[in-house]
């Protein structure tokens, strides 16, 4: 077993591990920075964002209309302490990519240019044509190259959190070139891995997102808060589930059922716009939950297309022409073309909603620090309190920066003033952890790892989807218990060391399956429908009474996970009723006229 | 179209062969399956033992490249059909680097080159954040556009005889990531990146080869952007002679 | 546990294994017939400077067959060597106001056909001009 140390262990090298490291790096160089990840960093999912990022910036936008749209759009679960912060802060970290060199798409007058996104009020989603994430990602790893004190582990594959006395003291990983052990001791801990959506069979994800972070912080006790909110993003491509930007929708795309209507207006996001004219917070720019759940009542009625991937329904681009999609969205236009040979100029790209991006997470509070002395998380992975029960497209992207910088100014305080629990300690954990994923090496059950995986996917598409069922679910959460059971008689063929990726690969199985659980667990747990998570059969509504509260699942090992709950930060936005399309309009009518003669 | 596919891949497990031999598969054929597809189906239910690295699945993270029927190319983003009528195709690691494992290179000299050519803004005078944004009219951004897609996959360098010949040279993709920030309106550390571009490993190791730019899945053009890194090299030179006529120190 | 990476020797024929790299060394073996032709231009300056009797027997050599075919393969590379140079050269160069990157096919087919007319119209005009009379 190697062993080193550090200041800082960062774990993901995506947008937030690589943000959190250069502000580490900058507010103190004398502090041993060491970014750890299971692929280069460049290959991190970030990478795959497309439509943008948010930050207010036109005049008359304001930091107000990025709280409410935000409060509103999480359905008022959002911690608005958080949100507060994060509005004010998200304008000057997209500047600061701006500076380091991030192309962000512009105005004719050089100055950023801002297009319009789901659930927004405003135009303030800025972008780099559709590849957004990708030229954040490239610029923050590229900054991170000017700081000698980062030292990247590439390809060391983190397996567990090293803990003692109550206290993080570092991780432990694998390097998977040599199968080696490696145990990382340092003072402070970021968790900076991502989400989770590969538990499901039809997702937005890349292969490694699979909750490595959120599952090593929830066996030690860390709760994961809120993981019944799962997004479905409303557009992606049937079968792989590659995403199809929302900024397609933004730009002026609709959506179109098998009979060529416009069915969102059905949906409370009407009236009806022009086509070549959407109008903000209305009918394609609704919130992602309510347009992926339109999604599903239409295909119950019978009113979507049969494609040879699957259900579907028709983004139709071809009103914006050659140009502008050339323009704007010349990424969406490469992968139709390549992965359903449409192409957009001429025809209509078949979506349907796939899951995307876990608005719960590792619960921190709003500095990133987790309830565990020593060990901080951000990003996807975390639950800052931001994003509430459903996402707004393009809050994330901002969120890894904001709260990237927040981490890694955190943990530079920690680093600098903080101690490591006992050396002897953390090691002789490492040394056992080690044993155990030995002896995973060698496992000769009986149980394949590809039908555990599949069963797992399945069975959360089924029981923790868009709607969720009593029965499905209930029926999810024993096909889990089983799975678990199953997991301990796994077979594995190959027992080498270098880039033994099935290793590693059951590894992971294994943090699917805890994250898997945990979001069954909460979602049995949440009676009510509140954003992203829906059971219109026993509980259509709802519960501010009951339920204005973060979900936190506790691991339990062999058993089902515990929830508790915790109440959300609400300093000025009560909660109301979720306004999109004429009826929002309505309102602010009716509320500018009070205002004016009280 | 057979309904099936031989897909032979070039194993090599470190330890256990002496150099890599082809192992054949089977696979299912479909007209939308892609080589990484396929290659997670043979994991999934031939082979667990294979070793080749992907994620995105979408041509963006650039994982997933190999030499496919020898020529470097994304797996996720080539497809069986292509192959069908032959009813074949031949994988291997991206040739040019070491290989790990079956179809795994060690990419560490090119992750080394990128960080060589200070892929970062440098400022004259730092801005705060507060002042706003640095302007860049569409035009100026235009410029290096082009060059600041690279998804470092490393396609171009498994293409580039010279680096297969040496690799210290530094190669397409670092070569273009030094032209995007030399090129782009915010930036002033051009002169520090010369001394990168100037040095034997720099851009004259180049013979204008031009496959990088054939093979690049992003369309990027490292060919171009190393050659005009030619031309800059020269007038760098150019410049310098004159400043050291005039008794100037270099620069 | 350490590293085994297998290494692959870069072979001499490493350049036969793909078409690019086929069409890469025959652009670079033009150089050869180009040198052959540049040394037998000089050998005719030569010829010509020991007296007309000399140049004309250099002239006469010329005609064998032999000499015939090398010049064919001599315009040959020339041609070829001149079509990668079209090919290539524009990459290089950027032209401000007429792309923002660089120059396009367009450009180069324009500017093609405008040296074709501007050197018919010369050949043309010099007869008529008197010229070499």
């Amino acid at each position: 077993m190697r062993q080193e140390r550090a200041d800082i262990v960062i774990i993901g090298g995506g947008g937030a591990g690589l943000r959190a490291a250069i502000a580490a790096a900058e507010a103190d160089p004398s502090l041993d920075i060491a970014l750890v990840s299971k692929v280069y960093p460049m290959r991190s999912h970030t990478v795959a964002a497309e439509g943008g990022c948010a930050g207010v910036v036109q005049d008359h936008d304001s930091l107000a209309h990025h709280f409410d749209d935000t409060v509103s759009g999480g359905d008022w679960l959002c911690d608005q302490d958080v949100v507060d912060y994060f509005v004010r802060h998200a304008t000057e970290e997209n500047l600061r990519l701006e500076h380091w060199g991030c192309p962000w798409s512009r105005r004719p007058d050089g100055r950023v240019n801002v297009r319009a996104f789901g659930g927004m009020k405003i135009e303030r989603t800025w972008f780099a044509a559709d590849k957004t994430g990708f030229h954040i990602l490239h610029t923050l790893f590229q900054t991170s190259l000017k700081f000698p004190s980062i030292r990247r582990y590439d390809e060391l594959f983190c397996t567990d959190l090293l803990v003692a006395d109550g206290q993080c003291g570092g991780v432990q990983g694998i390097h998977m070139a040599t199968g080696e052990t490696v145990a990382l001791l340092a003072p402070a801990v970021i968790i900076a891995t991502g989400g989770a959506a590969r538990v499901y069979r039809y997702n937005t994800n890349g292969g490694i997102v699979t909750g490595d972070g959120m599952a090593m912080a929830y066996r030690q006790g860390v709760p994961l808060r809120d993981m019944e909110f799962v997004q479905y993003h409303p557009t992606g491509l049937p079968g792989s589930g590659i995403l199809i930007t929302e900024a397609a929708r933004g730009e002026g795309g609709v959506l179109t059922n098998s009979e060529g209507y416009r069915y969102l207006q059905d949906y409370g996001l009407g009236p009806e716009t022009p086509l070549g004219a959407p109008q903000n917070k209305t009918m394609e720019l609704g919130p992602r939950d309510k347009v992926s759940q339109a999604f599903w009542h239409e295909s119950q009625a019978g009113r979507t297309l049969s494609s040879p991937r699957g259900e579907a329904v028709n983004l139709d681009l071809r009103h914006l022409g050659e140009a502008r999609i050339n323009e704007r969205l010349p990424f969406i236009r490469e992968l139709a073309r390549t992965y359903i040979d449409v192409d957009p100029v001429h025809e209509a790209i078949p979506v349907r909603p796939t899951a995307h991006y876990t608005m719960g997470g590792i619960q921190t509070d709003g500095r990133t620090a987790t309830v565990m002395p020593g060990l901080f998380a951000v990003g996807e992975c975390a639950s800052v309190g931001l994003h509430g029960a459903n996402r707004l497209g393009s809050n994330s992207l901002a969120e890894l920066s904001v709260f990237g910088r927040v981490a890694g100014e955190e943990a530079a305080a920690l680093a600098r003033s903080g101690s490591t629990p006992p050396e002897a300690a953390l090691l002789g954990e490492a040394r056992d952890n080690a044993a155990r994923w030995e002896a995973l090496r060698g496992a000769r059950g009986t149980e394949r790892l590809a039908d555990l995986r599949n069963a797992m996917a399945e069975a959360m598409e089924e029981g923790v989807g868009i709607q969720r069922m009593p029965g499905a679910m209930e029926k999810t959460a024993a096909t889990l218990r089983e799975l678990r059971e199953r997991y301990g008689h796994l077979r594995l063929e190959d027992d080498s060391l270098a880039f033994n990726t099935e290793w590693l690969s059951a590894i992971e199985l294994g943090f699917l399956l805890d994250v898997a659980q945990a979001m069954t667990a909460a979602a049995l747990a949440r009676r009510e429908s509140r954003g992203s998570h829906q059971r219109p059969e026993d509980y259509p509504t709802r519960d501010d009474a009951g339920y204005l509260k973060h979900s936190l699942a506790h691991y339990r090992r062999a058993d089902a996970p515990e929830v508790a709950w915790q109440d959300v930060n609400i300093t000025r936005s009560r909660p109301g009723e979720r306004l999109y399309g004429g009826a929002a309009r309505a309102k602010a009518d009716a509320d500018a006229k009070e205002e004016a003669e009280p | 179209m057979s309904d099936s596919i031989a897909i032979y891949v070039a194993r090599y497990r470190p330890g256990q062969d002496e150099a890599p031999t082809e192992q054949r598969y089977d696979v299912p054929l479909s007209t939308d399956l892609s080589v990484l597809e396929a290659l997670n189906y043979i994991k999934d239910e031939l082979d667990p033992t294979l070793a080749y690295r992907w994620s995105c699945r979408m041509a963006i993270c650039g994982s997933c490249g190999v030499m496919i029927d020898g020529e470097p190319r994304l797996g996720c983003k080539t497809f069986l059909r292509e192959f069908a009528d032959r009813g074949e195709l031949h994988l291997r690691a991206l040739d040019n680097f070491p290989v790990e494992r079956d179809l795994i290179a060690d990419v560490e000299r090119f992750m080394d080159h990128l960080e060589t050519v200070k892929p970062w803004t440098v400022h004259n005078s730092e801005r705060p954040v507060s002042e706003g944004e640095y302007r860049q009219t569409p035009a100026e951004l235009e410029r290096y556009q082009q060059f600041s897609q690279c998804i470092n996959c490393g396609l171009c360098y498994a293409a580039c005889p010279q680096f297969g010949r040496d690799d210290s040279f530094l190669g397409p993709a670092a070569l273009t990531l030094a032209l995007r920030y030399n090129l782009d309106s915010r930036d002033d550390g051009s002169a520090g990146r010369m001394a990168a571009l100037n040095a034997d490993e720099g851009v004259w190791r180049c013979t204008f080869v031009g496959y990088c730019s054939e093979v690049c899945p992003k369309d990027v053009d490292p060919a171009q952007a190393v050659n005009r890194g030619k031309v800059a090299s020269t007038i760098n030179y150019g410049l310098n002679l004159l400043r050291l006529a005039r008794g100037e120190h270099d620069t | 546990m350490t590293r085994k990476p297998y290494r692959a020797p870069q072979r001499w024929s490493w350049w036969l294994k793909n078409p690019a790299y086929r069409r890469y060394l025959l652009r670079e073996a033009t150089a050869l017939p180009l040198f052959i032709y540049a040394l037998v231009l000089v050998t005719g300056l030569y010829r010509y400077t020991q007296g007309q009797l000399a140049f004309t027997r250099w002239l006469e050599a010329l005609q064998a067959p032999g000499w015939l075919v090398f010049h064919a393969v001599a315009v040959a590379a020339c041609v070829l060597h001149a079509a990668t140079w079209i090919e290539l050269v524009p990459k290089l160069l950027v032209v401000p106001g007429i792309s923002g990157r660089s120059i396009k096919r367009g450009h180069q087919v324009a500017a093609l056909i405008g040296s074709a007319l501007v050197l018919g119209a010369a050949l043309v005009s010099w007869p008529l001009a008197g010229g070499a009379s």
